[in-house]
């Protein structure tokens, strides 16, 4: 039962880490391409939005598996 | 006092999952229903009632619904050019309702809809079949085949399976984050009822407008760009 908590805390809590890593990461990159060409900001924060979208649809993946085994519990 | 909070968060599913409230025959009608019965009726009103008192020049709300517009506009010259624009009878509505349904929680009482996956997941399948039908429609069936073939032969499987992901995807991204924000709420409302929420609520109202923006924004980059 307690190793099962541990189970749904890490599913939720590994991917949230990477994810808010990686999702700093591209927003970094956008940030300096947008200040470096302000002319091409629109496009680049359509990009980094799309881009935001699928990684954090991966934790999100992860959330939900989460859900998955609690109710299992 | 304690133990009373324990108990409450024990619970907190029961206030955020459906249940059914109605039972007709075989057919269960859930909150979930019902909330967006409410939010579809209220949505009709304001379009009959903004509808009626159309100008030339606009002023009041009817300035905000030409910002709508033409940010729908924006949004799909940004990724298909103007061409693209015969998918706003398609794109504009789904952005409306799905914006309706994210901020459905401002009328008391209401859960949103799409904190349920059964109505993220009518949504990603109604609008990728939409999409496969727009890719037959503008490349005939042919030209679909081919463009599951696109690359190389050998990379078939992968496309459809990337085309069977796509609603998957579209529904659980729009469950999560709804999902979890009202999770969030909800816990801190049991934990202390006055303002503690608002933070997380005023945060929910930029949340759900990113979702819509973000469901739309996907829906247009599947869909084919414009050729013929």
């Amino acid at each position: 039962m307690t190793m099962g908590f541990l189970a749904v805390c890490l599913t939720v809590m590994v991917p949230a880490i990477v994810s808010a890593l990686s999702q700093g990461w591209a927003t970094v990159a956008a940030v300096h391409g947008m200040s470096r060409q302000p002319e091409a900001a629109n496009e680049i924060r359509t990009t980094l939005l799309v881009a935001l979208a699928f990684m954090e649809a991966l934790t999100l993946f992860c959330f939900v598996v989460a859900i998955l085994i609690w109710v299992k519990l | 006092m304690v133990g009373d909070k324990t108990q409450a968060l024990a619970n907190v599913m029961d206030h955020i999952v459906r249940r059914v409230v109605w039972r007709i025959g075989p057919v269960e009608i859930t909150s979930t229903v019902v909330n967006t019965w409410i939010i579809v009726a209220v949505l009709f009103i304001g379009a009959f009632w903004i509808r009626r008192r159309l100008e030339e020049k606009p002023r009041g709300i009817q300035t905000l619904l030409e910002i709508l517009v033409e940010f729908l506009h924006s949004m799909i010259d940004g990724v298909m050019g103007r061409e693209g624009r015969r998918y706003l009878p398609f794109v504009g509505p789904l952005f409306v309702f799905i914006l309706a349904l994210n901020l459905g929680w401002v009328i008391p009482g209401v859960m949103p809809p799409t904190t349920d996956l059964m109505t993220t997941a009518a949504l990603g399948l109604t609008t990728v079949a939409l999409v496969q039908l727009a890719i037959v429609r503008a490349k005939g069936v042919i030209g679909y085949l081919r463009h599951l073939a696109q690359p190389t032969v050998v990379m078939i499987p992968m496309n459809i399976i990337e085309e069977l992901v796509k609603p998957f995807s579209l529904a659980i991204r729009l469950f999560g984050n709804m999902f979890g924000e009202e999770m969030v709420v909800t816990i801190l409302f049991l934990l202390v009822p006055v303002l503690a929420p608002t933070p997380v609520m005023v945060l929910g109202i930029l949340m759900g407008s990113i979702q819509a923006y973000i469901f739309t924004l996907l829906t247009i980059t599947y869909l084919p760009a414009g050729d013929q």
